[in-house]
């Protein structure tokens, strides 16, 4: 799904007059926390220098993996000790809206919820390497699919409570995962984009609340037998498993007490805790709940008495906290830091800042049908002044953004480590020259019409790097300036201003890690997203042809494809991949990023005692 | 009580005196007034400033153009100039006089003195536009009376009432879905500032020149006017126009000031000048912890700019009103 968080795009990260809600939307992550400890001078932190600190480059990453036999209790965390209230600041993000499982589909809200509060059929967890693995949550293995992918049977363990006591049904969680296919309730639910898709007779299942239907009795594409849920899909759909570690794959009490909206409110607990109280877009307070056991939970721990997130922080302030070291710091958590602080994060908190992959891409997309030479496109690619982008857009170059070189992120199964070019496109004004002059344009600028978000100065500052870099290779530039988040206008098409466009963008992040989730939605023909218009039958009928090949070819299938889109008709520029900074208070225990989701590792955080 | 000697009447010194104009004693108090000329000299400096800002770029080898961010500032090291750039990590440098600013690499120098240039002219084109108005419309109905007089106090109140940065607020969006794709855009920003601020600064001039003309039309050399069948155009400029110089040249001074620092606090809030060339738009981005810890210049100088402008301005305007005003003696 799209994902703001980039000048380019205009994220305003002051959020000064703007007070429309931007949740991060929801990223799954494969690659994860990496942070390569190269030795650096030892010692010498203490002679005052800022440049002291440690030098973070990206390790090797993989794609996830799975782990069908895990059973509870987790391993304990070494050195983990209970008790404590960990405070998780986070800065400039308002926090999801509702707490209803079914509803969640932001990076914030789930990983918060996944980690801590709501289960569902399955659940990542971090091993040693700090790659994300897929184990059994409330199922008791990853699922049974049929030959064909047409059919998954889930097993409900019999030994998961509620926060109530009571035990979690298999109907509550066939009514749970019926719920996701009200797109009337949860219009901004994940189901609305998986459930209503793959699974069988729910395009025309209005569900539970919409449809009249309060106990899911009217679509028969799930039936229960014990503790056996199976579900039938309409078409293949291998990435069952995948989808079922989000909490809308999870269960909900049956009838009125899980009735939307009140139940978003305060939603029944069955993690290791539960929700004390919350305030949307200010504070959420979670509490032990004494009804789970870990014997029952293959991945979650229970070691901190209390959780207390705090929303729409104050990047400055909330930097200026975690820097100081005060008693308020050492418990706390904040989930992002502003670049300009990066030196001294870097110097002073070692391993206590974490660097996390998102799997994340920017890209600017030139419109296929008015750009139509590729040597046009690939001059683009050498125009876009890419570090000064970042740089004028406040992030760290090489930290925060990296170089990229297609669309499928880092650490995502399949994906090749490929160069259009044999080599890394960077900024090269000279060589966009001669490719311009190569497709016939060397005589006079090639327009480039494009737009970006006057409220926010740094994207203003980022636009000025890109046209002073596009100019100077050939181009002129016509920068519109709007008011509104440039998705807006990118995915109207009958906006005025979209319509004299020929240079747009999207950022992308996967929801799992498979090139389904990243190259049907921004490549193939007709996907909302696909702001480039590209649309080439060949590769349209080979991502159908992926999604019904054999589960362990379409990997390497989605990687070739990437590579032979990327070679053959260069349709999107890829501008960088993406990484989230965590910051750690120094009392907190086990300071790492939950590859999975982008978002600290709540699930085995504690404070030492 | 009074800085003058007493005069014997018959002297030479008085006779000088009473052949003076109003304007040449005015003029002549404000020359002594020390705080006066301290301030004017101010002013003036920022006028050179302003109009010959190209020049005194090119005198310095600086300009607005976008650098590549990369050839000037350190991304590692929180985008901060590089040492070669000067402050805060390098030594004073003639190729940036005032340093480059963080991220941008742009030159602060040439920033300064074309957001000075913006500064000036904004405020001083809407100063005029909104004199104009509000003198005109303050002897319209100042002297016409009756219902000319009820309708445009109407129009004044009902203008007071209109909050002013609500409507500024709800102005930027629309003005920028109507103009965005056009490629005058900055220019056509400006203008439509200077609209909003002439639109709601009208009406304190309005009401002065009104009240003014009151209590000047019940005068005899009106109503001789009158009597001998002037024409009121011909009585409203040339016999109470004149009048009216003193307050008319006070309003002025005191609404230039008054602008300049609405557009600083209009820009900073992103909703006047949004092209990053104003002294608002300088202090948004040096307004941040960390700049103003390790960079506290780039804060400083548009901040002593705007401050140092508004204060003459302002101390200027109070003296010339002291010095218009046969009133006061200081």
């Amino acid at each position: 799904m799209h994902v703001t968080g980039d000048a380019v795009l205009g994220e305003n990260k002051k959020e000064r007059l703007d007070s429309m809600k931007r949740n991060k939307p929801l990223a799954l992550v494969a690659g994860a926390a990496l942070l390569t400890l190269a030795a650096c001078g030892g010692g010498s932190s203490d002679d005052g220098e800022t440049g002291g600190g440690e030098e973070r480059e990206f390790g090797g990453q993989e794609g996830g993996t799975k782990d069908a036999e895990r059973q509870g209790p987790a391993p304990e965390v070494e050195g983990a000790a209970a008790g404590g209230t960990i405070t998780v600041y986070l800065p400039g993000d308002p926090g999801p809206d509702t707490l209803d499982p079914t509803g969640g589909w932001s990076v914030t809200g789930n990983s918060i919820q996944q980690a801590l509060t709501s289960r569902s059929l399955t659940q990542y967890i971090r091993d040693e390497e700090g790659q994300p693995v897929l184990v059994p949550d409330l199922a008791t293995d990853l699922g049974t699919p049929n030959e064909d992918f047409t059919e998954w049977t889930f097993t409900i363990r019999d030994d998961a409570t509620w926060e109530d006591g009571q035990p979690v049904t298999a109907e509550e969680v066939a009514f749970g995962i019926c719920r996701s296919l009200d797109s009337e309730a949860f219009p901004s639910g994940p189901g609305t984009e998986y459930s209503k898709h793959y699974f069988e007779g729910a395009e025309d299942y209005e569900g539970p609340y919409t449809g009249k239907d309060p106990k899911c009795e009217a679509w028969d594409g799930i039936s229960v037998e014990g503790q056996d849920i199976t579900i039938t899909m309409s078409t293949p759909f291998p990435d069952m498993d995948y989808w079922g570690a989000f909490m809308a794959m999870g269960p909900a009490p049956l009838g009125n007490a899980s009735k939307p909206p009140n139940y978003g409110q305060k939603p029944l607990a069955n993690g290791p805790y539960k929700v004390e109280s919350y305030k949307p877009n200010e504070e959420l307070v979670l509490v032990k709940n004494d009804q789970w056991s870990g014997d029952s939970d293959p991945g979650r721990h229970q070691y901190a008495d209390e959780w207390v997130f705090k929303f729409n922080q104050d990047q400055a302030k909330v930097d200026e906290i975690m820097l100081s070291g005060n008693s308020d710091s050492q418990t706390a958590v904040s989930t992002a830091l502003g670049s300009g602080n990066y030196n001294d994060a870097n110097s002073q908190l070692g391993e206590r800042l974490v660097q996390q992959t998102s799997q994340c891409v920017s890209t600017l997309t030139p419109d296929y049908n008015k750009i139509k030479e590729i040597e046009v496109r690939k001059a683009l690619a050498y125009a876009y002044p890419y570090e000064d982008v970042w740089i004028s857009g406040g992030e760290v170059p090489g930290v925060t953004r990296t170089y990229a070189n297609s669309v499928m992120p880092p650490g995502m199964a399949g994906k090749k480590e490929f160069q259009v070019d044999g080599e890394q496109i960077k900024y090269d004004p000279e060589k966009a020259k001669e490719l311009l002059a190569e497709a016939g344009y060397g005589d006079k600028p090639y327009e480039i019409t494009m737009v970006y978000y006057e409220v926010d100065p740094l994207a203003k500052d980022a636009q000025d790097q890109i046209t002073k870099g596009f100019e100077a290779s050939g181009f002129s530039v016509k920068a519109i300036p709007v008011q509104e988040s440039p998705y807006n206008i990118w995915l109207d098409p009958d906006n005025k201003v979209n319509k004299t466009l020929n240079l747009r963008g999207v950022n992308w992040c996967s929801d799992w890690p498979s090139g389904s989730t990243m190259l049907p939605p921004l490549l193939k023909g007709e996907a909302v997203y696909n702001t480039a218009f590209f649309d080439e039958a060949s590769v349209n009928e080979e991502m159908d042809a992926i999604a019904t090949m054999p589960i362990e070819e379409q990997a390497d299938a989605w990687g070739a494809l990437d590579e032979r889109i990327m070679t053959e008709y260069f349709p999107i520029i890829p501008t960088a991949f993406r990484n989230d900074l965590f910051v750690f208070g120094e009392k907190i225990g086990n300071p790492t990023g939950d590859g999975s989701i982008g978002a600290p590792n709540y699930k085995d955080l504690y404070v030492m005692q | 009580m009074t800085d003058e000697p007493e005069l014997d009447p018959n002297s030479q010194q008085a006779k000088e005196i009473a052949g003076k104009s109003p304007m040449r004693i005015a003029l002549g108090r404000l020359a002594r007034d020390k705080i006066a000329v301290v301030c004017a000299l101010f002013v003036l400096f920022f006028i050179i400033c302003a109009v010959f800002a190209g020049p005194i770029c090119s005198l310095f080898g600086v300009s607005l153009d976008t650098p590549l961010a990369s050839e000037r500032v350190d991304g590692l090291n929180s985008g901060l100039p590089k040492p070669a750039m000067g402050p805060p990590d390098g030594p004073f440098t003639w190729d940036h006089p005032m340093g480059v600013a963080p991220r941008t690499g742009q030159d602060n120098l040439a920033y300064w003195l074309h957001g000075c240039r913006a500064s000036l002219m904004i405020a001083t084109t809407a100063a005029i536009v909104a004199s104009l108005v509000g003198v005109v419309v303050g002897l319209l109905s100042g002297f016409l009376a009756g219902t000319v007089d009820k309708v445009l106090s109407f129009f004044i109140d009902m203008f007071l009432t209109v909050p002013f940065l609500l409507a500024a607020l709800t102005m930027a969006p629309i003005l920028n879905e109507r103009f965005n794709t056009s490629d005058n855009y900055g220019t056509i920003q400006k203008v439509s500032l200077i609209v909003i601020l002439s639109l709601f600064g009208w009406m304190g001039t309005a009401r002065l020149i009104r009240g003014e003309v009151m209590s000047l039309r019940e005068r005899e050399f009106v109503q001789a006017a009158r009597v001998i069948g002037m024409p009121t155009s011909r009585i409203l400029f040339k016999e109470l126009l004149p009048n009216l110089a003193a307050p008319i040249i006070i309003s002025v001074s005191l609404m230039l000031p008054a602008f300049v620092a609405l557009e600083a606090g209009l820009a900073f809030l992103g909703i006047g000048v949004t092209d990053g060339v104003s002294w608002g738009q300088m202090i948004l981005d040096a307004a941040t912890p960390l700049f103003f810890r390790e960079y506290p210049q780039y804060l400083w100088q548009p901040m002593l700019g705007v401050v140092a402008l508004v204060l003459s301005l302002n101390l200027l305007g109070d003296a010339i009103r002291d010095a218009l005003d046969p009133k006061t003696r200081r």
